[in-house]
């Protein structure tokens, strides 16, 4: 019998069967209730917010600068259930949404196709680093807000100026997130990698790829959470719809609910693409993988 | 000697036609206005000929960047200035929030100015269509705000011609004023609604035409009438210093006088100051700018059918308002 073997029959044996159950038993109702602490802390702290709110809109008569949160939240829903006929922003919120996705994704999924491979390349290259990062690190400092006025001038207002302005906000931590990424390699990884045949572009997608993958999901988090940021910004200045155009204009009716109602939707949305998108881009290779940072 | 300086000032002041208060001193009034911006520049002629300092007010300055309307009502409503000149659809609209409130009402508009100087050009390649023909174009029209005066003159004419402005094809841009001839020259925008000065500045460049001028009565005949620079104050303070707001409301009145006499070099010379533009720009501005002010009941009931009725329309403002819930008219000088 060997050492397996050996394994295998001692667990299946009725008493450490059970004592194995009983631990997982125990794990899992661990598990469950350290969920449910955080979910009941969480849950408070949000409801200590909206209380601490709904005071002090109450009792410093703040309802027009700051309504209360269930004002704000029946105009969400009012807004979402698109149930106001007289909607004042156009056709209904689902346009401006929709628009401002679109924007914040061709941003996004442009600046990440240049800049991921760039970060990568930077990152092992040396020469290449050499010449291209002292002026990456020189530009990089420009707040996005600040391209917009170059931004209209070179692309006109309109989308392309708006998405201009994502894509130079999000360029810089997706690249330096790959570039970190693939230069902190383990020479570890590297060289076991070697060893085992990988040569070129088989080197790059089994060996450098899954070890800077946890870097680059960080900058894709960062930079989606930058996208949305920015896509207020520009649609503030250079779009007639979108989430930022919506705020603007309710900002100009002194409408303090639906600048609320716009921003809660920001966030909502915002959180939801970061889920859906990093979440589903981390589940297919860091997990898949079991990759972790160097 | 000295008692006999301080006995001698009230004469001084009698005698200099000054009223007692402002020999002795000037009550300090915080003063909001877009600037620069040609439509607030009565308020640079009182400064320059002396009209606050003549009517016992001595004036701290509150400059609103031009297309950012809405942050001096916002100042005006927190009461962190008294006046503000340059401003009007937005009154309504502040004060429409809090009418649906239940809440008195926070401000008002107290003076205006003579004529509406609402402007719209288009680049010349548009010369000659017609307004059925322009709103199947796809056309991108500068704005200052998405509140814009000059919108709201426009949204008014649509409606007497049962149409509204989702019946075009046009993207309306917020733009600043400054930006709006750029845009235009390099055909980032097909043309703009703005005030005289940017009108003047798209026509010397060659790089538009006039399509509409409410001077002309392209807006309609009443539209006219309505007072394009709105000059409006916190009531709060206005009720606790009556005396002071009729004092600032006269101090406009006579720097309008002013204007009337004054040698045109001399205006323009100011003019040019406040809206730092060249003296031959405002010189060709002259004819289709008037910067007097002197509201009217006539002049607040055109405002309130023309731009109230197109944003209780549009469901801008509360159904329950009225003409009142605008303007007050106590400061005015003619009432009818």
């Amino acid at each position: 019998m060997n050492t397996v073997e050996r394994i295998t029959a001692i667990a299946a044996e009725p008493q450490i069967s059970r004592a194995s159950d009983d631990f997982a038993r125990h794990i899992r109702l661990r598990n469950r209730r350290v969920r449910l602490r955080r979910f009941v802390r969480g849950a408070t702290g949000v409801l200590l917010i909206l209380l601490a709110w709904q005071l002090m809109s109450q009792a410093l008569g703040l309802e027009l600068l700051l309504p209360e949160p269930l004002t704000v939240l029946r105009n969400v829903v009012a807004t979402l259930t698109v149930s106001d006929p007289h909607w004042l922003y156009g056709p209904n919120i689902y346009v401006h949404l929709s628009h401002s996705f679109l924007r914040a994704m061709a941003g996004f999924v442009s600046a990440a196709v240049i800049a991921i491979p760039l970060g990568l390349a930077l990152g092992r290259i040396t020469v290449l680093r050499e010449f291209l990062m002292p002026a990456i690190q020189g530009i990089y400092p420009i707040p996005g807000i600040a391209w917009i006025p170059l931004a209209i001038l070179w692309f006109g207002l309109g989308d392309a100026a708006v998405v201009f302005v994502v894509f130079a906000t999000v360029f810089f931590p997706l690249l330096f997130n790959a570039e970190a990424g693939a230069r902190l390699i383990s020479p570890t990884v590297l060289d076991a990698g070697r060893c085992f045949g990988a040569r070129g572009v088989s080197f790059f997608f089994r060996v450098v790829l899954p070890a800077t993958v946890p870097y680059i999901i960080t900058g894709l988090r960062i930079s989606l959470g930058g996208a949305w940021r920015m896509i207020v910004a520009g649609e503030m200045l250079a779009s007639q719809d979108g989430i930022g155009y919506l705020l603007m204009e309710s900002r100009f009716q002194f409408r303090a609910v639906d600048l609320m109602t716009a921003m809660i939707l920001v966030a909502v949305v915002g959180y939801a693409t970061e889920k859906l998108i990093v979440g589903t881009i981390e589940k297919r290779t860091i997990e898949k993988w079991e990759v972790m940072p160097a | 000697m000295k008692r006999r300086g301080v006995l001698a000032l009230p004469a001084i002041a009698a005698l200099s036609g000054l009223p007692w208060r402002s020999a002795l001193a000037a009550d300090k009034i915080k003063v909001g206005m877009l600037k620069p911006n040609i439509v607030t520049v009565i308020y640079w002629i009182a400064v320059k000929t002396g009209a606050f300092a003549k009517n016992g007010l001595e004036v701290a300055e509150y400059p609103v960047p031009s297309g950012q309307t809405a942050a001096g009502i916002e100042q005006l409503l927190r009461n962190d200035i008294n006046f503000y000149l340059g401003a009007s659809g937005e009154v309504a609209h502040a004060n429409s929030r809090y009418l649906e409130a239940g809440k008195p009402l926070p401000i008002a508009l107290i003076e205006g100015g003579l004529l509406a100087g609402s402007f719209f050009v288009l680049k010349n390649e548009l010369k000659g269509k017609s307004l059925d023909e322009l709103r199947q174009m796809n056309l991108k029209i500068g704005l200052s705000n998405p509140s814009s005066f000059h919108l709201i003159m426009f949204r008014a004419f649509l409606r007497t011609k049962n149409l509204t402005t989702n019946d075009f094809k046009w993207q309306f841009l917020t733009i600043g004023g400054p930006e709006m001839l750029p845009a235009l020259i390099s055909h980032q925008l097909d043309g703009f609604m703005h005030d005289a000065l940017t009108t003047t500045l798209a026509l010397r460049a060659n790089a538009g035409f006039e399509f509409m001028n409410s001077n002309r009565g392209d807006f309609g005949q009443e539209a006219k009438l309505v007072p394009g620079t709105g000059v409006c104050g916190n009531l709060e303070f206005m009720k606790a210093h009556s005396d002071v707001t009729r004092r600032f409301a006269q101090a406009l009145r006579d720097a309008s006088a002013s204007y009337t006499k004054g040698p045109t070099s001399e205006m323009v010379a100011i003019m040019s100051e406040w809206s730092r533009q060249e003296p031959a720009v405002i010189e060709a501005m002259y004819p289709r700018f008037d910067p007097r002010v002197g509201l009217t009941a006539a002049a607040a009931d055109a405002w309130w059918d023309i731009l109230g009725r197109a944003m209780l329309a549009r469901g801008e403002i509360s159904q329950k308002m009225t003409v009142n819930d605008v303007f007050d008219l106590d400061y005015v000088q003619q009432k009818s």
